[in-house]
């Protein structure tokens, strides 16, 4: 019994320097009075600030936040509007009376001729479409040859000109149009109010 | 390789035999040789040796083409089909409000001249009455006749057969007059393949090398035609046959101003080839230019 108080005493004083080394470095071997003196000095500019509603500020910016956060999750619950396509939406000006043409009568022969017309249009496209794919097909036939040839000839080049080339598109080309521009012309500067409207979900 | 054979049968004949050959002995070569770094060195000799064998020498050319600048002249059938289009579509449509407007105006008009008529009775007066729509409509023309268009067809243009600016409605082919052998002949412009070189290359080194500035798009890296020119029988050697022409497709983007004027080029509508190029040279080459 006596050897186990020896012993608590002991680890008492092994504990109360480990402490005391854990708290400050050079203080192992001071007093606990000594010790308390330097934590006090370490946290006296953190204690000497003056703090004003410490414990508002943070409440009130929390209470800030979670109001923003339930708004939020009551607008996502909400199924977001679809934006309405313009062109699926006939305007009320259509629809009005006033707007419908009489429409003609037409005679006899005036239909005849329209049918007629019709169907010398659809021949003519026929034969212009017929034409096209036999120049295409031509045109394909006459490729196959070349490189055919080019095989024959040597393989590497054949390689090369199966490789496709990545350098050629984006390619663009500005199509006919109805006059040929004018050399030095200036074209009037065109203002416009775009009044597109623009839908956000 | 097989000698060359005498009279017009034995000729394809010939050709035929020594296609076949070329293509057995390529065959027993690749046969011999297996994948080892060894064989690398061996098939590029082969490569080499395969060139030297063959009896053709091979040349690139550009067909450089410039594309409709104007729409074409319309057909009597398209412009009747045109007129009768829109003819259907007028009496199928609704009044416009500038057509509204029209009528209104028409309607007022006959309103005053009947005599018993008074103005106060218009409920608006939004000043309408200053601003008809007739005069609108006489201004806008007004205003279109100020403006002049250049002309669609000028006929001196279109005759002067070295202009870039000629039948603004057709595409157009470029020809230079370029020495082959012993004569002067109009093609389109070729140039020797050389080692190294793929075959677009060669196609863009013979547009570089004509005396007039082009810039080109390229349309692929394969060519779109072959012609194969076999040399007299006086000039034919073992090792040399004929020439083989492979053609690639390029689209005129824009032309540099310092063209010379007398430089021997010529821009020709497809029609208008036969004129001036071989026969056989137009039957190859005609197949792969899509007119327009």
């Amino acid at each position: 019994m006596v050897l186990g108080l020896i012993c608590r005493g002991l680890s008492r004083k092994t504990v109360a320097s480990s402490v005391l080394s854990g708290e400050h470095h050079h203080a192992v071997t001071l007093s606990p009075w000594i010790a308390s003196v330097m934590t006090l000095k370490t946290s006296a500019p953190l204690r000497g600030e003056p703090k004003k509603k410490k414990k508002v500020d943070p409440r009130r910016e929390l209470l800030m936040r979670e109001r923003l956060k339930k708004k939020l999750k009551r607008m996502e619950k909400i199924p977001p509007e679809y934006i309405p396509i313009e062109d699926f939406v006939t305007p009320f000006k259509c629809l009005d009376d006033t707007r419908v043409r009489s429409s003609p009568r037409l005679s006899f022969e005036e239909s005849e001729g329209r049918a007629m017309l019709l169907k010398e249009w659809s021949q003519y496209k026929q034969k212009q479409h017929l034409a096209e794919v036999q120049a295409v097909e031509l045109a394909l036939e006459a490729q196959r040859e070349a490189l055919e040839e080019l095989k024959l000839e040597s393989e590497e080049l054949y390689l090369a000109a199966l490789k496709p080339d990545p350098l050629l598109f984006p390619f663009s080309h500005k199509g006919p149009v109805y006059t040929p521009p004018k050399t030095k012309y200036d074209a009037p500067e065109g203002k416009y109010n775009d009044i597109t409207k623009v839908y956000t979900q | 390789m097989a000698a060359p054979c005498g009279g017009a049968v034995g000729r394809p004949l010939c050709q035929f035999l020594s296609c076949l050959s070329r293509t057995a002995v390529r065959y027993t070569w690749r046969r011999q040789f297996s994948a080892t770094s060894l064989c690398r060195t061996t098939l590029q000799t082969q490569r080499v040796t395969e060139r030297e064998g063959s009896p053709w020498t091979l040349m690139a050319a550009v067909c450089l083409q410039r594309l409709p600048v104007i729409s074409a002249d319309c057909h009597p059938v398209e412009q009747r089909f045109r007129e009768l289009t829109r003819q259907m579509e007028l009496e199928k449509s609704l009044f416009s409000d500038h057509e509204l407007r029209l009528l209104e105006d028409a309607e007022r008009m006959n309103r005053k001249q009947t005599g018993s008529y008074d103005s106060d009775e218009e409920d608006d007066n939004r000043g309408q009455d200053i601003v008809l729509a007739q005069d609108l409509e006489d201004s806008w023309e007004q205003k279109l006749k100020k403006f002049q268009p250049a002309p669609r067809v000028k006929a001196d243009v279109d005759e002067d057969l070295t202009s870039v600016e000629r039948c603004l409605a057709d595409s157009l082919v470029l020809l230079a007059e370029q020495q082959v052998g012993s004569e002067k002949l109009w093609l389109l412009p070729q140039a020797e393949w050389q080692e190294g070189d793929t075959l677009r290359q060669t196609a863009e080194r013979a547009l570089a090398s004509l005396p007039a500035g082009f810039s080109a798009t390229f349309l692929s890296n394969a060519p779109c035609g072959v012609y194969k020119y076999k040399l007299p029988k006086a000039a034919r050697t073992d090792s040399l046959v004929g020439t083989k022409v492979f053609f690639f497709k390029a689209v005129l983007s824009a032309m540099s101003p310092s063209a010379a004027s007398n430089a021997p080029l010529m821009w020709l509508k497809k029609s208008e080839m036969q004129r001036f190029v071989k026969p056989a040279y137009t039957m190859k080459v005609e197949r792969f230019i899509l007119d327009p």
